[in-house]
């Protein structure tokens, strides 16, 4: 079903129900003054393994990239046991082409806020951390005076949740990183927070029984948290009428999705969608079009590791089967970047190549080694040094570094994979005319001699 | 093998008889920042960010007196330091500018500005102009595609950049 109200946006507007123009911050009183914080209420008068129930039936499908279901990933905690539980919230927002998390960090934080306490409670968490980049440097004065704002009116602190309503107490800080795309993955992230590189761990151990400082931890999304409070005021079964089945026999793609568009269109920013919506019809109605009225050539799916949507690919559903049925990685997250007919798509592999190797952690060896080879092995072709086989030997390279399950112990060999290897397979006759043909030289005299 | 001196091993750090983790600065720490994290190790990253926005950058010096403070070992901090890329080890510039070039703002035409910069500081990318006043950095994706082609100066984003615009901040900055 289409997206009739917005949700996520219900304070922020958006297109086509609010002009972008109008955005502003909104405060604590504000928040509360249009409803806000209502849902804690309610889920405070929940049994928290209700709630865990609710999010699980809801099908809220992770909204970081991997899609993991967020109920799913809640009951994977063990019980608690005393000690400390952790909440990890991963606003490392690094993908090039990813910026949807920073619209709710800009303009309502305190929906992720009313997230972060809820998920508190159904997990019996008792201290998140708000993992925020680097470079969000004004998102993360914003956010550090709604966290204030939050425990001055006791949502937080040691009085327990809202103002104690129940006996559970919650603290909430913000943990800066300071510019390393790896800190997006959870692992990683968790790393940083130790204060430690960060290096991604190897699982098992899983986070939820082994996580920061060596105990249980959830690591959501922001944009998933924001959606678990109004999943709370309005039900799983509302939840479900949003978004669509899958069409091949999958999980179905429930619910709501920001989807951050950038690229040549001609009014770029972030929507909200149902998921399942066309790329076509994102790119006509919310974005107003290609600029200057190009044709298309390609997207980036959402976020460059997923790999790109080909030319013939346009009418893309975004939904969480977009991996299956495109020849993507996955829709990541449903943020795409758009090209158009006069974009260079080798140059766009060269950009993308040169990404993952300036973001590469460096600890496996095949993703340190491999990215850097990539990156040169496109350069060659994009300055006409190379030979037909280069082509060949960077597919073969990046198969050998990512395919999953791929060699390394994260996921961003196999991103690096997958967005040069799609991007070589769709365009391939660009990457052709700018190759030569591959020809040995071979010392040998033809003929008679003598 | 014993004949092989490392670089690292022959290095010499600056050094300054006051020292630069000032009193005010532990007591804050102690009492904002440590107890927000179960090791002491979790507070590394706060207190670094705070020097490196008190002293402009994180000099090695300040490593060790980190290290003296969070009974940790001075390579510890040495460690986080070097990975990640917002922390510096030497002074830069009063004001860093960094250009994103990520996929968004590359297909926006973030080279124009780059090399616009190049030739009106005269400095290659990381580099910090003579008088001290400019670092110019290349950064992947700011999270910003959706303002393409953009930059940050300092903490302040400035978006979909033209070279008249990017002029105008810059001779708008005090020295």
């Amino acid at each position: 079903m289409p997206l009739t109200d917005p949700v996520l946006c219900k304070r922020i507007p958006t297109k086509p129900w609010g002009d972008p123009k109008d955005r502003k911050l909104i405060t604590y009183d504000e928040y509360v003054r249009t409803g806000g914080y209502q849902a804690l209420e309610r889920a405070l008068d929940m049994d928290p393994k209700d709630i865990v129930e609710e999010v699980k039936a809801a099908q809220l499908r992770g909204r970081g990239g991997a899609g993991f279901p967020c109920g799913v990933k809640w009951s994977f905690l063990p019980e608690p046991d005393g000690g400390r539980r952790y909440l990890a919230i991963n606003c490392d927002e690094a993908e090039p082409g990813t910026f949807k998390d920073r619209l709710l960090v800009d303009f309502d934080p305190h929906y992720v806020l009313e997230g972060i306490a809820i998920a508190c409670y159904a997990c019996q968490l008792d201290t998140a951390y708000f993992f925020i980049r680097g470079e969000y440097r004004h998102q993360a004065k914003t956010f550090e005076r709604a966290i204030k704002e939050a425990y001055d009116n006791g949502i937080f602190g040691p009085q327990g949740l809202l103002r104690g309503k129940v006996d559970f107490a919650v603290e909430c800080y913000q943990h800066r990183g300071a510019g390393a795309y790896i800190c997006g993955e959870e692992t990683g992230l968790l790393e940083a927070i130790e204060g430690k590189r960060g290096w991604p761990r190897i699982k098992p151990p899983f986070p939820a029984v082994k996580g920061l400082f060596g105990r249980p931890t959830i690591i959501n999304n922001v944009e998933t948290l924001a959606a678990v409070a109004p999943i709370i005021e309005k039900g799983a079964k509302w939840w479900n009428e949003i978004g669509c089945e899958s069409s091949i026999g999958g999980p179905p793609s429930y619910g709501t999705k920001l989807m951050g568009v950038s690229g040549h269109v001609n009014s770029p920013g972030v929507f909200e969608c149902e998921l399942g919506i066309p790329l076509s019809k994102l790119v006509n109605d919310y974005c107003d079009g290609m600029r200057g009225g190009k044709k298309f050539k390609g997207a980036i799916a959402g976020g460059v590791s997923m790999g790109i949507l080909g030319p013939d690919q346009f009418d893309a559903e975004m939904d969480f089967d977009i991996g299956k049925k495109y020849d993507v990685m996955g829709l990541g997250t449903a943020c795409p970047t758009i090209f158009d007919e006069d974009t260079d798509m080798v140059a766009v592999a060269r950009n993308i190549a040169r990404f993952f190797k300036n973001e590469s952690c460096g600890q496996c060896t095949p993703c340190r080694e491999g990215a850097q080879w990539i990156y040169k092995l496109i350069g060659r072709i994009e300055q006409g040094n190379a030979t037909s086989k280069d082509l060949d030997l960077l597919l073969e390279l990046g198969q050998s570094m990512g395919a999953m399950p791929g060699t390394t112990i994260c996921g961003l060999a196999d991103g690096n994979n997958w967005a040069i290897r799609t991007i070589v397979n769709k365009y391939r006759d660009e990457f052709e005319a700018r190759v030569k043909p591959y020809s040995v030289a071979v010392n040998a005299t033809v003929g008679a001699t003598g | 093998m014993a004949w092989i001196v490392k670089e690292s091993a022959k290095m010499k750090i600056d050094r300054r008889p006051e020292p630069y983790l000032t009193d005010e600065m532990k007591a804050r720490y102690e009492k904002d920042v440590l107890p927000r994290y179960e090791t002491k190790m979790g507070a590394m990253m706060p207190i670094l960010h705070d020097v490196q926005h008190a002293y402009n950058h994180i000099p090695y010096q300040a490593m060790e007196e980190i290290a003296a403070f969070l009974d940790l070992h001075p390579g510890d901090i040495l460690d986080t330091v070097s990975f990640y890329e917002e922390f510096h080890t030497h002074p830069v510039g009063k004001y860093t500018i960094a250009v994103c070039q990520s996929i968004a703002c590359e297909v926006c035409g973030h080279q124009a500005i780059l090399d616009h910069l190049r030739e009106k500081l005269d400095i290659e990318p990381h580099e910090t102009t003579e008088d001290g006043k400019f670092t110019l950095l290349a950064l992947e994706c700011l999270g910003a595609c959706d303002d393409a082609p953009c930059c940050l100066i300092n903490d302040d984003r400035h978006n979909k950049l033209t070279i008249e615009g990017i002029d105008k901040v810059l001779d708008s900055l005090p020295d």
